[in-house]
């Protein structure tokens, strides 16, 4: 034989360490880096406290069109000049936006992160936002999510938002908005929205070799002409969980697979069983070792891919299991789902499922936090939670210290199959009357227009 | 300007068996990155066969012979790692990044279904893995706004015979005629040693590596003849503009503009990277002043061009660009064409070619910043060019490129009497 048959056991396991963090408080800001040392590039990103839940109810998607009506020229340059003058150092602008903040970064060779961090602040705290540009920023983001509104999943994502949390609050919107929310913003609200969110000053997050870097400058630069205090991020919001499932059927006409979307509401991100309700998504739904993936993908060969998490900001969470079945087995796939949801929140997990989930999680701490990328990310985290320096090793130590009984506990407590609420994306006419027949629970036609077209 | 690319060490090791074993040894954090290029694609594949070497890309996941079926991501994942593999024209890649103590079972699982995945390849995984793929298929080609462009840019390109000229996601008539026997063959064809490279990057040292890889793939022996792809370096010009227009569910018009330039690796080609990134990358890019500022006629997310590196005929350069409200698939087309053909006739600016290296650079440096992302441009310059090293060169390369060069190649190789130009429009609403 000319293959070794026995597996190899581990060496000897390496210490874990998460890089050094550094805080700062300068300026009015604060400052939380971390040193990489002799890392080439480096990232610079700005958290403000501006995130989806500051957008009023009726207003979604302002954070999004302030985003890009940033780079339409600053007080000191035109557009163009802004765009030439932040790429010739080698990077873009890069915003983005959660529930809890809004982030603007720039990673470009360490030597250059000072320049770049000039221009990241003159964009976020000196904005032109001419009318003109901003109407014309504002039509073009509409267009942008008309565009995304065309493919399957937007608007299933929306019909399980609305249901879960409630189309009367914000939280119960669309993260970035509709087209219908961002086509009814105006000039002024984008000017107030900027005013009231952008010029606090907010945290500069720093991942790079800081013996080549000055945070006492770059944090100067960030928080110059800044003011204004923290406001309350208000406590975590009671969802209430609904009676009985329940099917809502988002009409995709000649679709040839279904987009599956189920969910129902779950623990905000303070939750004192974070760790084990995290362990029991991945043993569920997490890893490609998963439970539903398992089933779904490599037994019955219904999709590419099937995912469940339990995804959680500061205020609110929720559980969700997102799909593409093929359109004939629609049915069957979404009572297999719901099956396998049920069984682990009965049953549990095992102890040999349990030992994959523990590990990959906390060597996914090494493995994909590499990048000055994936550093900073890392530390927004602890930015936006609140946590220590040592969160990270402290995390590894948890997973790997959870039990099964713990886990199971938390699948238990916080997995709700009678709760869920599907959404299926499809093509009614084929798939409606098999839908009705799994008897999973009661079928409402989502009221929403026909595919959006330009 | 920094003279190399790759600022580590490389070494390069041949086991006996033709097995090029290259490690780069990178203490800074605990993990490492394993990466096998198998230097088959869907270049390789016959009429008939399309969508092959990527099926069989997912069944080297099922199990091998003493690997039972899904064992393989369980134990890499229950490992604390990260793993997947791609397929496309000119190579398939498998890759894992682990935390450093586990890089044995990293290599033993690698080894294991190189040297033994027929007998454990059965109907049922093929059956299983035939139905993923065209889940694949639908989700990403099919049931989405122009998901099929790729599939159609591809034979506009390239003529029939040409190993560019199907794509690697293949046809659903293929998917369904595929029979165990071949894949046991392509297995038996392709899948060795002397058609590998094995590359580990990380939190190790060359002499670990060279002794593993040496205990765990050292008996598996080389294929003595491995058929070559269909030779596709030299594509005639066809003096005739290829146009394709596709009505059908899209929410705006859009337009791609495509060229056959030069292959990956070569001078040529190096001027084409950054010609494409002068082009179409970021807002001061002249596609993004010209059509979506400038005329105001595209969308300004959707504006772009970029080089598909494939490196074993003349690559593919796209340029697309989607249609504001009100702007007709015709306008844009000229519009897009026009930009597209002043790369010839109007000087790049030492602004625009400053702006479009220091782009490049921080992509170069971003590729580099982790174990995985050296380890697979390690396996693609053992693999393509003999001599992983030369990985070096790459970025003072491109940092080399004049505009005087960008005009000639321009002129050269994005002639408009040799263009492939592939528009949606949106169907008439009933």
């Amino acid at each position: 034989m000319t293959l070794i048959a026995d597996r190899p056991g581990p060496g000897t396991a390496r210490p874990y360490r998460f890089p050094q963090v550094v805080r700062r408080s300068v300026a009015g800001g604060d400052v939380v880096a971390a040193h990489l040392p002799g890392q080439n590039l480096a990232v610079a990103m700005l958290l403000l406290d501006a995130g989806a839940g500051r957008e009023p109810v009726g207003r979604e998607g302002l954070g999004g069109v302030l985003a890009k009506a940033l780079e339409e020229g600053t007080t000191q340059r035109d557009a163009t000049a802004y765009a030439l003058a932040i790429e010739a150092l080698g990077t873009e602008l890069v915003t983005g936006l959660d529930w809890d903040t809004f982030q603007a970064s720039v990673q470009v060779p360490v030597g250059r992160l000072g320049a770049a961090v000039e221009l990241l602040a003159e964009a976020v705290r000196t904005p032109r936002l001419d009318p003109d540009d901003v109407r014309r920023v504002r039509d073009d983001e509409v267009t942008a999510l008309r565009m995304d509104w065309a493919n399957p999943g937007p608007r299933a994502d929306a019909a399980l938002r609305a249901d879960l949390f409630g189309a009367g609050n914000r939280w119960g919107r669309p993260m970035y908005g509709d087209p219908d929310s961002v086509a009814g913003l105006d000039v002024e609200d984008v000017t107030v929205f900027h005013s009231e969110w952008f010029i606090r000053p907010g945290t500069l997050v720093v991942a790079g070799d800081l013996d080549r870097l000055d945070l006492d400058a770059l944090a100067a630069t960030a928080f110059t002409g800044t003011g204004g205090g923290p406001v309350d991020r208000g406590t975590p919001i009671e969802v209430p969980v609904r009676a009985g499932r329940r099917i809502i059927l988002v009409d995709r006409p000649g679709s040839v697979q279904s987009t599956l979307r189920l969910g129902h509401p779950g623990p905000h991100r303070a939750h004192p069983d974070h760790v084990p309700i995290a362990l029991a998504g991945t043993v569920l739904g997490g890893a490609f070792t998963s439970r539903l993936n398992h089933l779904i993908r490599e037994v019955r060969g219904y999709t590419y891919g099937i995912r469940g998490d339990f995804g959680s900001s500061r205020r609110f969470g929720r559980f969700a299991v997102s799909s593409n079945v093929q359109t004939a087995v629609t049915a069957p796939a979404l009572v297999e789902v719901v099956g396998e949801i049920a069984r682990t929140q009965a049953g549990g997990v095992t102890e040999d499922e349990l030992a994959v989930a523990r590990s990959w999680r906390a060597g996914q701490l090494s493995v994909e936090l590499q990048s000055p990328r994936a550093i900073a990310g890392a530390l927004s985290t602890l930015v936006v939670h609140d946590l220590p320096d040592d969160y990270h090793a402290r995390l590894r130590e948890e997973l790997l210290g959870a039990q099964v009984d713990q886990v199971s506990a938390a699948a238990a407590t916080h997995l709700r199959p009678e709760s869920l609420t599907l959404v299926v994306e499809g093509d009614a006419a084929v798939i409606r009357d098999e839908l009705v027949a799994t008897g999973l629970g009661e079928l409402t036609d989502h009221p929403s227009a026909e595919l959006p077209r330009m | 300007m920094p003279d190399s690319g790759y600022p580590w060490p490389i070494s390069t090791t041949r086991l006996d068996n033709g097995l090029r074993v290259v490690v780069s040894e990178d203490r800074t954090a605990p993990a490492v990155a394993v990466n096998l290029w198998y230097d088959v694609g869907s270049r390789h594949e016959p009429a008939g066969q399309t969508g092959f070497a990527h099926l069989f890309e997912h069944l080297m996941f099922e199990g091998s012979t003493h690997v039972a079926k899904t064992e393989h991501m369980r134990l890499v994942q229950g490992a604390g790692g990260s793993l997947n593999a791609t397929t496309n024209p000119d190579r398939t890649n498998y890759f894992e990044t682990v935390p450093a103590e586990h890089l044995e079972l990293a290599l033993w699982l690698e080894a294991d279904r190189m040297g033994g995945l027929v007998p454990a390849l059965t109907q049922e995984t093929l059956d299983n893995q035939r139905d993923v793929v065209k889940n694949e298929r639908r989700q990403r080609y099919e049931n989405v706004p122009y998901g099929d462009a790729w599939l159609r840019l591809l034979p506009l390109l390239y003529p029939p015979g040409h190993p560019y000229h199907h794509a690697t996601i293949g046809s659903m008539a293929d998917l369904n005629a595929a029979d165990l026997a071949t894949f046991q063959a392509f297995h038996q064809t392709y899948y060795a040693p002397n058609n590998a490279v094995l590359s580990v990057v990380g939190d190790t040292t060359v002499d670990e590596v060279v002794a593993l890889a040496e205990k765990y793939f050292g008996g598996i022996p080389p294929r003595p003849e491995i058929p070559a792809a269909p030779d596709g370096r030299v594509v005639p010009a066809s003096g005739v503009p290829a146009v394709e227009t596709v009505v059908t569910e899209v929410p705006a018009p859009r337009v791609y503009v495509a060229h056959r330039t030069h292959p990956f690796g070569s001078p040529g080609y190096d001027v084409v990277t950054v010609l494409a990134t002068v082009l179409g990358s970021g807002r001061g890019s002249r596609l993004y002043q010209r059509l979506a500022d400038g005329e105001r006629i595209a969308q300004p997310d959707l504006v772009g061009a970029y080089g598909v590196d494939l490196a074993h005929a003349p690559a593919p350069l796209i340029a697309t660009a989607t249609a504001r409200p009100g702007v007709s698939g015709e306008r844009l087309a000229a519009g897009l064409a026009e930009v597209v053909d002043e790369l010839a006739t109007v000087p790049v600016t030492a602004a625009e070619l400053d702006r479009a290296k220091a782009l490049l650079t921080t992509a170069w440096w971003r590729q580099m910043s982790t174990v995985d992302g050296r380890a697979d441009v390690l396996s693609r310059y053992a693999t393509q060019f003999g001599d992983p090293t030369t990985v070096a060169e790459r970025l003072p390369a491109w940092l080399a490129v004049t505009a005087e060069q960008i005009a000639e190649v321009a002129a050269e190789v994005l002639r408009a009497d040799d263009r492939a130009t592939l528009t949606y429009l949106p169907q008439d609403k009933q």
